[in-house]
């Protein structure tokens, strides 16, 4: 895909504009001297290791949370939750 | 302060007050209360429980510390079946279909939760204003904001409308409102506390944090949360930190603190002198003080905007209103995902996210995103560094005294900014607590990473100091 999207499709935001406020914040970063401008996230590697990944297990949800989850839901019509009509493009 | 949970706990073993009369009356507090810091009641299961707690004392059981203890939750933490808002209209119907495993811990020890509180939408602010459900008053002078994104905590807590309160913490949330209403407000180092039910915002710096009136208080609810948990993978497994080891601060040498934020332009003259006068008196008590060099405070806040921007308008994109939330139908899917979150989300909420998306486009990514993480790394690395040569590093909680009610909305570049002096410690995922002392708006004190029984001992010490 080689279309250019603007902020406001990207966000799914109708008339999204960027700002001055949030501007002037990413200017400081442009102009900002980094010793290790190379780097990446080096001293924040948040991952786990392979050692510690927990296994995959299927949990069956409560009665009760399935029941929140349903009733969270936007629409219901006739005993089923309605989604909104898919794209056709 | 003496532990409001410890004299609770006695009062209740005594059979001095019931736990149903105590929880009555903290809900009646927080119904009539006008400091806008309540999003809803949770009078019916509070008072359940309570009543199980007074039926315990009856048989003579042993009771439990936290057990019938009132706390608050701010309102974007999971527990079954209570609305979970996020202060937000897109999810101000939204229940939750399950418990955050920190609040199921407070749960398991027994503690009552009162109330859902109010905060900066999705913890986007410094000033709990960015709510559906009304600015939240400072509890000293409510014409001032209660401060942000936990303001509806720290005033709870400072009201004594709850006992104590669990905020969260992604770059200051519970240390500056802790500072503007004079409570206890920490931010654990990251992944000492599960997250697993707390609403992200930015996930990299998102922490758990207890709001109270004493260090002790703060100890006993940092030692129920904390530990490893499957359901968030960076959580870690922590040691319960034991009173007689922070009874003093033995160990403790050298305090250090960064020239660069008291020499700026931007800090308060009388938050200045006070802080360096707390300097003082912790140098007579023959501690070695070292000035320590830092990153200016407009990069340091650039940094951690440029990373929880891009952090949060990912965890947000789930937000269409497809599966939850207050859906508005349009033309086709794509048209009511937008329309949804257009009319739905606050300004900040989408001036973050946009400027998230911003920062992650082609073509920004590498001169704003990649950077901004590349200085978070160098930030870290000065911390390690620093961290060497002293034990703990004090510093101002805010360069001002909290804003009026209003001013915030009108200026929010000038609200990032006030925030100049907490988000270093949120990227180095550093422990760090406010006390209510030094300043007006309190002090911070922090510790190397893991090291948050240091930071409450040195609290422990101050409060006898200064």
């Amino acid at each position: 895909m080689s279309k250019i999207m603007t902020v406001d499709v990207l966000s799914s935001i109708k008339g999204a504009q960027p700002s001055e406020a949030v501007n002037k914040l990413f200017e400081v970063i442009k102009n900002a001297q980094s010793a290790n401008s190379n780097s990446f996230n080096i001293n924040h590697n948040n991952s786990v290791s392979l050692n510690e990944l927990r296994d995959d297990v299927v949990i069956e949800s409560s009665d009760l949370e399935k029941k929140i989850i349903t009733e969270n839901f936007p629409k219901e019509k006739k005993g089923y939750l309605v989604v909104s009509k898919v794209i056709e493009e | 302060m003496k532990s409001q949970i410890r004299t609770i706990h006695q009062q209740l073993v005594n059979k001095e007050i019931t736990c149903t009369s105590l929880v009555q009356e903290k809900l009646s507090l927080l119904k009539e209360n006008t400091n806008n810091t309540v999003n809803s009641l949770l009078d019916t299961l509070a008072l359940e429980l309570a009543a199980k707690v007074d039926a315990k004392i009856a048989k003579g059981e042993t009771l439990g510390l936290l057990e019938g203890i009132p706390f608050g939750i701010k309102d974007v933490y999971m527990l079954q079946g209570t609305y979970t808002t996020a202060s937000s209209n897109l999810l101000k119907n939204y229940k939750s279909a399950y418990t955050a495993t920190a609040i199921q811990k407070l749960l398991d020890a027994g503690a009552i939760p009162l109330v859902k509180e109010n905060c900066d939408s999705f913890g986007h602010g410094s000033s709990s204003e960015n709510t559906i459900f009304g600015a939240v008053k400072n509890a000293i002078n409510p014409d001032l904001v209660g401060g942000g994104s936990s303001g509806g905590s720290a005033v709870n807590v400072a009201k004594d409308y709850t006992v104590f309160s669990i905020g969260g913490d992604t770059g200051g949330s519970v240390r500056q409102p802790a500072g503007y209403n004079h409570v206890y407000g920490l931010k654990p180092t990251y992944g000492r506390i599960s997250r697993y039910g707390l609403m992200a915002y930015a996930s990299s710096t998102d922490c758990v944090g207890p709001i109270a009136k004493s260090v002790e208080d703060i100890r006993i609810i940092l030692n129920v949360m904390s530990g490893k948990d499957t359901k968030d993978q960076t959580t870690y497994a922590s040691e319960e930190i034991k009173e007689e080891n922070i009874s003093n601060a033995n160990g403790i040498k050298t305090i250090g603190y960064f020239k660069n934020f008291i020499e700026s332009d931007a800090i308060n003259s009388k938050i200045k002198s006070d802080f360096l006068a707390s300097i003082e008196k912790v140098k007579a008590k023959g501690f070695k003080v070292k000035e320590l060099d830092f990153f200016k405070s407009d990069i340091l806040v650039s940094t951690y905007y440029t990373l929880a921007m891009a952090e949060t308008a990912s965890n947000l994109s789930r937000l269409d209103g497809s599966n939850y939330g207050n859906r508005i139908e349009d033309k086709n899917l794509k048209e009511s995902y937008a329309i949804t979150r257009s009319e739905n989300f606050s300004e900040e909420t989408k001036r973050r996210i946009v400027g998230g998306n911003q920062v992650l486009s082609q073509g920004f990514s590498d001169e704003i995103y990649l950077k901004g993480l590349a200085l978070r790394d160098a930030i870290s690395e000065n911390f390690e560094n620093d961290f060497k040569e002293v034990d703990i590093i004090l510093s101002p909680v805010t360069p001002s005294t909290p804003p009026k009610i209003g001013d915030s909305l009108k200026d929010p570049h000038a609200m990032y900014l006030s925030d100049a002096y907490t988000v270093g410690f949120s990227l180095g995922q550093l422990p760090t607590l406010t006390i209510p002392q030094g300043t007006e708006t309190g002090l911070q004190i922090t510790a190397s990473k893991n090291n948050d029984e240091l930071v409450l001992k040195f609290a422990n010490f101050l409060k006898d100091t200064i």
